[in-house]
C-alpha cells in the first residue's frame, strides 16, 4: 500500500468518526432524537452486512431477518438464562455474533449453490422456518409477546464495568439539544459502526473483494482461473450474516427487548429497502438509506397513518428513477465528471504536445 | 377417521387456492421470465373488489367483477410499470414487484382499514352436507369444484390456444420462440392478465372461507412460491401437484402436530431445492435463471 492510499484510508476513518460524532446533534436540529440516532447507527450495521452480500456477490437474500432477529434472541437468551446476575455485554454480543455466523455457514452451505430467484426463495424459506420456530417455542421465546426486560448488560473494560445507559454530562447546545441526551450506548454503537465501515472499506478493496467481484461478473471464467466460487460466496454469506447478527444483538440489548417481528419477513424486506434506497455496492449507501427511511418513519408515522405506503412509493420510485440508489447516483455523477475532466486534461496535453 | 378425512378435505381446499395462485405465477414466468412478488396483490384486490360488489349486488356479481377488475389492473401494471423490467435481471424484478406489493397492501389498508373483514352471509350456501359420517360445509365443496373447473379451462387455454403454445415454448427456449416469429410480447400481456384474473377470482371466492385483511395476499403468496418451487417453476402440472402436496401437508401436520404446520412446508421446499432444484416436474434449463 502506498502513502497516498494510506492517507485516503486515514482520511476516510476521520471523516466517518467526525460524521458520527456530529450526527446526533444535527439530527436533534431536524426533529430526530438521540435514541433514534442510536437505533439508526445499529441497524446500519445490518444494512452494511446485507449490502455486502447483494453488492459483491449479486445474491439477493430475502431472509436476513433470521440473522438479525436470531442475533437478538441469542443475545437476550444468553443474558436471561446464563448470566442474570452478571450480565456481560461482550459475552452476549460475541455469543450472538458467533451463533449468527454458524447459522449463516449452515444455510449458506446449501444456498450458495443456487442463483437468482432460487437463492432468494431458499433464504426466505429458512427465515420463515426460523420465524415459526421462534414463534412456537414459547418456553424459550415467549412466542408472539417477545422477550421483554432483558437485563441491562454491563460492558467490562479492564477493572471497570460500564453501564451504557449512562448519559454524558449536561451541556446546552441550543438547537442541537444537550450533550446529556447522548448516552454511552450511542458512543459504543457509533464506534462499532465506524469499525465496520473501515473494515468493509478494506475488505472490498482487498484481493478477496476483487475475487468476489470477478465471480459476480463472470463465474465461469473465475472458476477456470482456479477460484472456488462457492467457497468465496459462502465466506461472503457468513460475513454478511455475522454483521447482521451482530447488529441484531446490539439492537436487542439497546432496546432491552426483542420482538418476534425481528425475525419476520418484514424485517428482511426493510433491510432490502434501506440498502436499495441508499445505494447498493456503495459504502455509505446502506447507512444513508437506513438513516433516511428510519428518520422519515419516525417523523411521518406520528402524523400520517399511511407511512408504509409512502415508504413503498419511495422504494419503487428509487428502483425506477435511481436504480443505483441515492449515494450510487451521486457517486456516478461525480466520477463521471472526474473522468470527463481527466479526459479533457489528457486531450489538452496531447493537443499541446503536437 | 372423521378427523382425518376432514383434514384431507381442508387440505384440498387450501391446496387448490395455492394451485390457483401458483398457476398464475408459473405461466407469467413462462412468458415473461418475470418473478412476480406482486402476484399476491391480485388475490387481495380480487378479494376486496368481491367484498364491495358482494355487499351491494350479491356474491354472483362479485365472482364476475373480481377477475375483470383485477385483469384490468394487471394490464395497466404491465403497460405502465413492469414493461421496462422484463428484460432485466431477476433481482430488479423481485425488487420492483415487492415494492408494488407493498404499495397495493398499504393502499388497501388505507381504503378498507387494517381489520379483518367478512363477506355478507351466504344465502342458501351456508349449510353443511353429510358425506357418510362426515359433515362438511357445502360452500367449501362448491369452491373446490369451481377451482377445479377453472383449472381445466386454464389447461385448455394452455394446450389449445396459440397463446398457450407460446407460453409452453417460451418456458423451454425463449429466444427460439422469438426467432421463429412468436409474438411473446403480445401473448405476454394476455397471459399476465389471465394469471392475474385467476388469482383475483380465487381471492373473491376464497374470502368467505378464509376472510380477508390487507396482508392476506402476501400471506398466501409466500406459500404459493413454495408450491411453485416444489412443483417446478414454469410447469402447469408442477403447480397443480405442488399445490395439492403443500396444502395436504400443511393440513395433515395441523392435525398431527399443529405447531409444526408452518415450519414443515418450508422444510419441504428447502429439501426440494437442494435435492431437485428444478422442482418435481420442472424443466432443468430454467434453474439458472
Amino acid at each position: 500500500m502506498n502513502v497516498s492510499q494510506r492517507g485516503a484510508g486515514v482520511r476516510f476513518a476521520l471523516f466517518t468518526l467526525a460524521g458520527l460524532a456530529l450526527f446526533p446533534f444535527i439530527f436533534h436540529a431536524i426533529d430526530g432524537y438521540a435514541g433514534l440516532a442510536t437505533q439508526i447507527v445499529i441497524v446500519s450495521i445490518a444494512s452494511i452486512g446485507f449490502n455486502f452480500l447483494l453488492g459483491y456477490t449479486g445474491l439477493l437474500s430475502y431472509g436476513h431477518a433470521m440473522f438479525y432477529g436470531g442475533g437478538g434472541y441469542v443475545a437476550a437468551l444468553l443474558l436471561i438464562r446464563l448470566m442474570p446476575q452478571h450480565p456481560n455485554l461482550w459475552l452476549a454480543v460475541i455469543g450472538a455474533t458467533l451463533a449468527a455466523t454458524i447459522l449463516a455457514l449452515l444455510v449458506g452451505a446449501l444456498a450458495v449453490r443456487l442463483y437468482g430467484i432460487y437463492f432468494a426463495l431458499l433464504t426466505l424459506a429458512f427465515a420463515q422456518m426460523i420465524y415459526f420456530v421462534v414463534e412456537q417455542a414459547q418456553d424459550w421465546t415467549n412466542g408472539d409477546d417477545g422477550l421483554q426486560s432483558i437485563p441491562a448488560a454491563l460492558l467490562p473494560i479492564g477493572p471497570y464495568s460500564i453501564d451504557l445507559g449512562t448519559a454524558l454530562p449536561p451541556l446546552a447546545l441550543g438547537p442541537f439539544g444537550n450533550l446529556s441526551d447522548i448516552k454511552l450506548w450511542y458512543i459504543v454503537s457509533a464506534l462499532a459502526l465506524c469499525g465496520v465501515m473501515i473494515g468493509m472499506r478494506a475488505l472490498t478493496r482487498s484481493q478477496f473483494g476483487e475475487v468476489l467481484t470477478a465471480i459476480r461478473e463472470n463465474e465461469e471464467r473465475s472458476s477456470l482461473i482456479g477460484f472456488n466460487a462457492a467457497a468465496y460466496r459462502l465466506a461472503a454469506f457468513a460475513i454478511s450474516g455475522a454483521l447482521t447478527g451482530f447488529a441484531g444483538a446490539l439492537r436487542a440489548l439497546y432496546d432491552g427487548s426483542v420482538a418476534v417481528e425481528s425475525v419476520g419477513i418484514e424485517r428482511s424486506g426493510s433491510l432490502v429497502i434501506y440498502t436499495i434506497v441508499g445505494g447498493v455496492q456503495t459504502l455509505l449507501g446502506p447507512v444513508l438509506g437506513t438513516g433516511l427511511i428510519m428518520y422519515l418513519e419516525a417523523v411521518l408515522s406520528a402524523h400520517i397513518s399511511y407511512w408504509r405506503l409512502v415508504e413503498g412509493v419511495i422504494f419503487v420510485a428509487v428502483i425506477i428513477f435511481l436504480p443505483a440508489g441515492i449515494v450510487g447516483t451521486i457517486a456516478k455523477r461525480f466520477s463521471g465528471r472526474a473522468k470527463d475532466r481527466a479526459l479533457l486534461a489528457k486531450s489538452v496535453s496531447t493537443g499541446s504536445s503536437k | 377417521m372423521v378427523a382425518l378425512s376432514q383434514a384431507l378435505l381442508n387440505g384440498l381446499v387450501l391446496g387448490l387456492i395455492y394451485v390457483a395462485i401458483a398457476v398464475g405465477l408459473t405461466i407469467v414466468f413462462g412468458t415473461l421470465r418475470l418473478v412476480n412478488f406482486a402476484h399476491g396483490a391480485f388475490y387481495a384486490i380480487g378479494a376486496y373488489i368481491g367484498l364491495v360488489v358482494a355487499q351491494n349486488w350479491g356474491l354472483g356479481a362479485a365472482f364476475i367483477a373480481a377477475p375483470i377488475g383485477v385483469a384490468i389492473f394487471a394490464i395497466i401494471l404491465d403497460r405502465v410499470l413492469l414493461r421496462p423490467f422484463y428484460g432485466k435481471d431477476v433481482t430488479s424484478q423481485i425488487l420492483v414487484t415487492f415494492g408494488i406489493a407493498l404499495i397495493v397492501e398499504e393502499t388497501l389498508r388505507l381504503i378498507f382499514g387494517a381489520t379483518t373483514q367478512q363477506y355478507p352471509a351466504l344465502q342458501g350456501l351456508a349449510t353443511s352436507v353429510a358425506i357418510g359420517p362426515l359433515v362438511y360445509p357445502l360452500y367449501r365443496l362448491l369452491f373446490a369444484a369451481g377451482v377445479i373447473a377453472m383449472l381445466v379451462l386454464v389447461w385448455l387455454f394452455m394446450e389449445r390456444t396459440d397463446y398457450g403454445l407460446i407460453v409452453r415454448a417460451g418456458v423451454r427456449d425463449r429466444t427460439m420462440v422469438q426467432l421463429l416469429g412468436g409474438n411473446i410480447r403480445q401473448a405476454s400481456t394476455i397471459v399476465f392478465a389471465v394469471g392475474a384474473a385467476i388469482a383475483g377470482l380465487v381471492g373473491a371466492a376464497a374470502s368467505p372461507i378464509y376472510s380477508i385483511a390487507p396482508g392476506t395476499g402476501f400471506a398466501f403468496l409466500v406459500p404459493s412460491f413454495v408450491v411453485v418451487v416444489v412443483g417446478g417453476l414454469g410447469s402447469f402440472w408442477g403447480a397443480v401437484l405442488g399445490g395439492l402436496l403443500i396444502g395436504e401437508l400443511q393440513s395433515l401436520t395441523t392435525l398431527a402436530f399443529a405447531p409444526a404446520a408452518n415450519v414443515i412446508i418450508y422444510l419441504c421446499m428447502a429439501l426440494v431445492l437442494l435435492l431437485r432444484p428444478q422442482g418435481l416436474l420442472g424443466e432443468s434449463e430454467v434453474i439458472r435463471q
